[in-house]
């Protein structure tokens, strides 16, 4: 190998992943250089969600002062729909609008620009619009990228791959045994203008708290979800949808969304916003069970590259287990230069500071929810039977007496063909994923 | 011989308050394509004549990253003038030209090659008091720019009815030039990387006094309540509606002189009602 390298370390991605390498890399006093696709970190980004920030804690003392937030989440929903019923449990907490908070809805150009100014005023060199084409390679062992810029290869003792869901780095270093379109979805957005006042009366909330909406039994016969959720003048609402599926079917994403926005229960939240932007994004849904290999010789993979996105229904987070495992990343990068070994070997506890976090451990306790919440009873039967039984029970039919309620369950799910066998079976499921 | 090109740092993508119509800095201050295409045309006339590329922006601290990208890709020297002016304050046209062409009178500029106009509703006006300023030939808005021997320069411009003219222009001159005429070279890593640390030279121009940015506030046409039109059939209401194969002045080709055809708007304009007749005037 040769010994002249142009940075201690590089990171491909200037997301929250590769902002966090890039930051502990520089705070150790490791030279780092920071590449960027895009004209600006958060450019290429499509986001709807919310960034909990409890991780930014360890990283960014009172983070909650200079981030760029637009709201901080107090009402958090669950909706359960059928084509025109709806179940909603809605759980508000005053407590999250106040510091140390829980979540916030944000801009990622804004987020991810602000904590990439982090890494940079650490001492990261950040290099905009530049795309990492390629692995630098010496027998096998990875030394740097290539870049699309002339005279661009770059070299490092190590290399953190943050570029993102599909990462082509991991793929190329082999990282990714093989790629199964089952374990992606497509995430569309809709990001919708509204006055600020008119999100507040709409969504019960005012200041500077808003909401998140998760929805399921919103797609059609495509697995999937939605949400919508309140930034300070607009909405983002949006549809997750099973690749495979929705490329079989004859459906475009952009319709399921319009039929969406106008359920009964969406339409009243969206009427007269203006469709600022429309946007559509590949998500590693399957979490755990997609994970490349972690470490190779010279190399790292964090954030979405590494599939490290929790979408287990009723959690749907991102932000934090890229940020969580881009910190890792760069700290065992600092580590393995510092002992002068960035071999598979030298990065190896990489991994093993990754499983005793939230990263590793909620990715693994929870790997089986993916699959459970695409399954046919969730996204199909699940919907049908809660909005049944409640509208069993909720209509009045005098003169006839009220049913009982274990009448009313069996009824709906004989309906809907589910047996008490499948229901307990499936319930158990659920209970040992998420329990 | 020195070849500038003169930038103007500016919001990108401005967000405006939909209710008051205020502007605020999205924070992706850059260069405009018509800009970047005049760092271009520059680097290449540099090129040509084996001679030195200046950028000079009239910019704020905050723009010194963006300047240095124009030493990766060979600008010479980046001249920042600093013109010390608040949030907000902007200067007329015709001011940043004259702070812009001292600097470029002390650089000795040759050729100055500038943007047509600046991405944030600039009016195109400042390559036009730069060569004033500079008592230089211009040539403005080239969609075409060559070279006919040292410090010659063939432009071509975009004309009405698709048609194009010529203009040979010799150094002393200003040039503008749209964002079509040439795309700014890719910097490679390692310029980009050296740029990082590339001095800047600062040039304090204190005592300006601009104004205020324009304030702006909401308007909309006002309503006008439209009578449903008539007629049995689809077709025929949509005729009515849309005012199709009604009977109307047809436009009209005129070559009068600068007077008489500013004469002949005022009396169209006049006779559709913006404004009011001489008669009118006279007896207020």
């Amino acid at each position: 190998m040769s010994s002249v390298t142009d940075f201690d370390a590089i990171v491909v991605g200037a997301g929250p992943a590769g902002a966090a390498a890039a930051l502990e890399l520089a705070r150790a006093g490791r030279s780092v250089c920071l590449l960027e696709r895009g004209p600006f970190p958060g450019s290429k980004n499509m986001y709807g969600g919310v960034v909990y920030g409890r991780i930014l804690d360890t990283l960014i003392p009172a983070w909650w002062e200079e981030a760029p937030v637009q709201r901080w989440v107090t009402r958090r929903s669950t909706m359960i729909m059928t084509g025109d019923q709806a179940v909603t449990v809605d759980f508000r907490n005053e407590a999250w609008g106040a510091a140390p908070y829980n979540g916030a809805t944000a801009y990622r150009p804004d987020f991810d620009a602000w904590l990439a100014a982090k890494a940079t005023d650490a001492g990261a060199v950040l290099v905009c619009s530049t795309t990492a084409t390629g692995l630098l390679r010496e027998g096998g062992r990875v030394v740097g990228v290539r870049t699309d810029r002339p005279d661009g290869d770059l070299r490092a003792s190590v290399v953190i791959a943050c570029d993102g869901v599909n990462s082509f780095l991991a793929k190329e270093a082999g990282m990714y045994p093989h790629t199964d379109p089952s374990n992606f979805t497509v995430g569309v957005k809709e990001t919708i203008g509204l006055p600020r006042e008119v999100i507040d009366e709409r969504f019960g909330v005012r200041g500077d708290h808003g909401v998140d909406i998760e929805i399921i039994g919103c797609t059609g016969d495509v697995p999937g979800g939605g949400f919508v959720y309140t930034n300070g003048e607009s909405l983002a609402v949006g549809l997750v949808l099973s690749l495979p599926q929705l490329a079989a079917g004859d459906t475009r994403p952009e319709e399921l969304l319009r039929r969406m926005k106008t359920h009964p229960a969406i339409a009243p939240l969206v009427e007269g916003g203006e469709v600022l932007e429309y946007s559509a994004h590949v998500i590693p849904e399957a979490g755990y069970e997609m994970m490349p290999e972690l470490v190779g010789d010279g190399i790292l993979v964090a954030g979405d590259a590494a599939a490290m996105c929790l979408a287990a229904g009723i959690w749907l987070e991102g932000v934090n287990f890229a940020i969580g495992s881009g910190a890792e990343a760069g700290r065992a990068a600092a580590r393995a230069i510092g002992r002068g070994d960035t071999s598979s070997a030298g990065l190896a506890d990489y991994r093993r500071r990754l499983e005793s976090t939230f990263v590793l451990a909620d990715h693994h306790r929870l790997r089986a929810a993916p699959h459970l919440v695409m399954s046919p009873l969730a996204q199909q039967q699940l919907p049908k039977l809660a909005c049944g039984v409640l509208e069993d029970l909720f209509t009045v039919t005098n003169p006839e007496p009220k049913p009982g309620l274990r009448r009313i369950v069996r009824r709906r799910m004989k309906r809907e063909g589910v047996s008490t066998r499948e229901a307990l079976k499936q319930g158990l499921r659920a209970l040992r994923t998420f329990g | 011989m020195l070849v500038a090109a003169c930038v103007k740092y500016v919001d990108l993508r401005p967000q405006v308050d939909r209710l008051t119509g205020h502007v605020t800095d999205g924070g992706t201050s850059g260069w405009s394509a018509a800009d970047l295409a005049a760092v271009e045309t520059a680097l290449r006339l540099g090129e040509t004549w084996s001679a030195p590329v200046a950028v000079v922006s009239a910019a704020p601290e905050s723009a010194d990253a963006a300047l240095r990208e124009f030493r990766a890709v060979g600008v010479d020297r980046v001249v920042r003038v600093e013109l010390g002016l608040e949030a907000g304050v902007e200067l007329e046209s015709s001011d940043v030209a004259n702070v812009l062409s001292d600097t470029l009178r002390s650089l000795d500029a040759s050729v100055v090659c500038c943007g047509d106009y600046s991405a944030d509703r600039g009016s195109g006006s400042v390559p036009a008091y730069l060569a004033h300023g500079l008592g230089a030939a211009q040539a403005l808005g080239a969609v075409e720019v060559h070279t006919e021997g040292p410090g010659s320069l063939r432009l071509v411009r975009r004309l009405d009815g698709g048609r194009r003219e010529q203009l040979v222009v010799d150094a002393p001159c200003v040039i503008s030039v749209e964002g079509s005429v040439a795309e700014l070279r890719r910097a490679s890593l390692g310029a980009t990387l050296a740029a990082r640390d590339a001095p800047i030279d600062v040039v304090p121009v204190p005592g300006l006094h601009g104004h205020a940015s324009p304030v702006t506030r909401p308007w909309s046409p006002p309503a006008r309540v439209q009578p449903a039109p008539a007629g049995d059939a689809a077709l025929q209401r949509v005729v009515e509606l849309t005012g199709a194969l009604v009977e109307r002045t047809p436009p009209r080709t005129v070559e009068l002189s600068a007077d008489d055809a500013a004469e002949l708007i005022l009396d169209q304009l006049r006779a559709w009602g913006y404004l009011e007749s001489s008669a009118q005037e006279s007896s207020e």
